[in-house]
């Protein structure tokens, strides 16, 4: 009996064991129990060899895409190419071939994976892979004309690179950023790919400060194809959110600048502009001894609404305005070499093409950051 | 005692021995920390076998714009967002296994969202916190500092 007694007050102690550790399972989801909290105020580090680092980001910045899948589209707009030859850039020259792109776009995906991510370090390692597909109507096309249109409308242009970005922060309030990519591009398709010689390298580095958790900026020097042709320029950097955190700038200039509007967390609206641009090569108009490149640049004034969907997957959508500011065509040597022109160079272009100013639209469902 | 008993007992005392260094490596995370940035200090408790982490400072105290003490705004759960932030408990349900701390979540008041999380002693007053997005790859991880009250 008296066993049994001993068993049923084990049994209830081990019962209320289970329901307060039940509760305190419970409580542990709600806010832990009111205390002094002023104790806490004056701290040190155990360890004094301990250094505080900034963070890469700042308050109700958009947040960092790991994987994304957009689809891009332009409206229509009319096309009107050269004979290949030798011209300035400011040379009146016929129209060779005409046409219009009903509609231009394509997939575009990327991603972009933290190899090192920590307070000290961040080292990221990416991919994208976009393709721009040309829809045309009523092509005119005149003797000498190189058919490039036609050959637009064939293959359509895409572009593949990897890319790399590495955040070190030098203390607390100090950092340098450095970033730089790969890319193949051009018309090729998987059963004619284009020679990794003409890959393209862009790269840019900046020195920056984030006096607090609402300003980053910097300065820089890049070298780019965001215009289409290879450039060296001077970059700087501007995050800042104001202090009632509704709105803010995300500016990596002449890069892309953009307004922010911070609706709550999960909903923001960017509204700018951004420079898109690459060197694609046309394996039609190259042969053995040249390489003919497409000097692709474009600027993007849009407006961008980016919204949580559900937990770490984000909906973006674009709507914009598409200027065309180069389709113009260099040839170049076919072993690859690129040549600089910058602002002041007087290379001649070999095709000097014009293109209409559409608008267009970018959807995307993206995989972002912690 | 038989050699069988007494191969039962050593058995249960090298357990509980076991137990006892694992709990002790576990309780190596109780104390107070302050992340990279230096926004805040957590201090981390066990409770029952778990571990919990709560804000117990703040640079910024109060909210900018009200000038009242900071609450959890960003919270997706409407009923929480007037929970004060300092007492909040960002670190939930930690299990330390395998000489790590797993199957916790770590909440980011800024943004509202929780994260999977694992947590990592570098030393005895340095700690790796990962965050991650599904797989531990995509994530990003934040050393936390070891502090005392002065």
């Amino acid at each position: 009996m008296s066993l049994l007694c001993n068993k049923k007050g084990l049994l209830f102690v081990a019962f209320a064991c289970r329901i307060l550790a039940a509760s305190a399972q419970q409580d542990s989801t709600a806010n832990a129990p009111e205390e002094d909290y002023s104790i806490y105020d004056q701290v040190e580090f155990v360890d004094e060899k301990a250094k505080r680092y900034c963070s890469p980001k700042i308050f109700n910045q958009s947040p960092q895409r790991f994987i994304s899948l957009q689809y891009d589209g332009q409206l229509g707009y009319d096309m009107r190419f050269s004979q290949v030859g030798s011209y300035q850039e400011n040379d009146k020259v016929p129209v060779a071939e005409s046409a219009t792109a009903v509609f231009t776009g394509g997939l575009r995906m990327s991603a972009n994976i933290p190899v090192i991510s920590k307070n000290s370090l961040v080292w990221q390692l990416g991919a994208n892979f976009w393709q721009t597909g040309y829809r045309m109507k009523d092509q005119v096309s005149r003797i000498g004309a190189a058919g490039l249109i036609k050959e637009l409308d064939r293959t359509g242009l895409r572009t593949a690179g990897l890319n790399t970005t590495l955040f070190k922060p030098l203390n607390e309030y100090s950092f340098l950023l450095f970033q730089g990519s790969a890319d193949l591009s051009g018309n090729y398709t998987l059963q004619n790919m284009q020679s990794l010689r003409y890959l393209r390298y862009s790269g840019a580095v900046i020195w920056g400060r984030r006096p607090n958790d609402r300003k980053q900026w910097g300065i820089g020097v890049s070298r780019t194809y965001r215009v289409g042709e290879m450039n060296y320029i001077p970059v700087v950097l501007f995050n800042y959110t104001a202090p009632n955190r509704k709105w803010g700038t995300e500016i990596l200039f002449p890069a892309r600048a953009h307004f922010r509007r911070t609706f709550n967390p999960r909903n923001l609206l960017l509204a700018g502009y951004e420079l898109e641009g690459q060197s694609y090569r046309i394996n039609k108009l190259s042969d053995t001894e040249r390489s003919l490149e497409i000097r692709r640049g474009e600027l993007r004034a849009r407006v961008e609404f980016q919204r949580q969907i559900t937990g770490f997957i984000w909906l973006s959508a674009q709507i914009g305005w598409r200027y065309n500011w180069s389709f113009n065509a260099d040839m170049l040597a076919n072993d690859g070499r690129e040549f600089f022109r910058g602002f002041t160079g007087n290379q001649s272009y070999a095709m000097l093409n014009t293109l209409g100013n559409p608008l267009f639209f970018n959807i995307g469902v993206h995989l972002v950051s912690p | 005692m038989n050699m069988k008993s007494f191969w039962l007992v050593c058995s249960l005392l090298a357990t509980m021995l076991t137990s006892a260094i694992a709990q002790d490596n576990g309780d190596q995370l109780i104390g107070l920390w302050e992340p990279s940035n230096g926004k805040a200090r957590v201090k981390i408790e066990k409770i029952g076998s778990k571990y919990y982490g709560k804000i117990v400072w703040l640079r910024e105290p109060n909210d900018p714009q009200t000038q009242q003490p900071k609450v959890d705004k960003n919270n997706p759960d409407e009923s929480m967002r007037s929970v004060p932030l300092k007492g909040y408990r960002m670190l939930k349900d930690f299990v330390f296994k395998s000489g790590e701390w797993t199957d916790g979540t770590i909440y980011d008041p800024e943004s509202g969202s929780t994260y999977s999380c694992v947590i990592t002693v570098k030393d005895e007053n340095t700690l790796d916190i990962r965050g991650y997005v599904g797989v531990k790859a995509l994530g990003r991880t934040d050393v936390w500092k070891r502090v005392k009250l002065k």
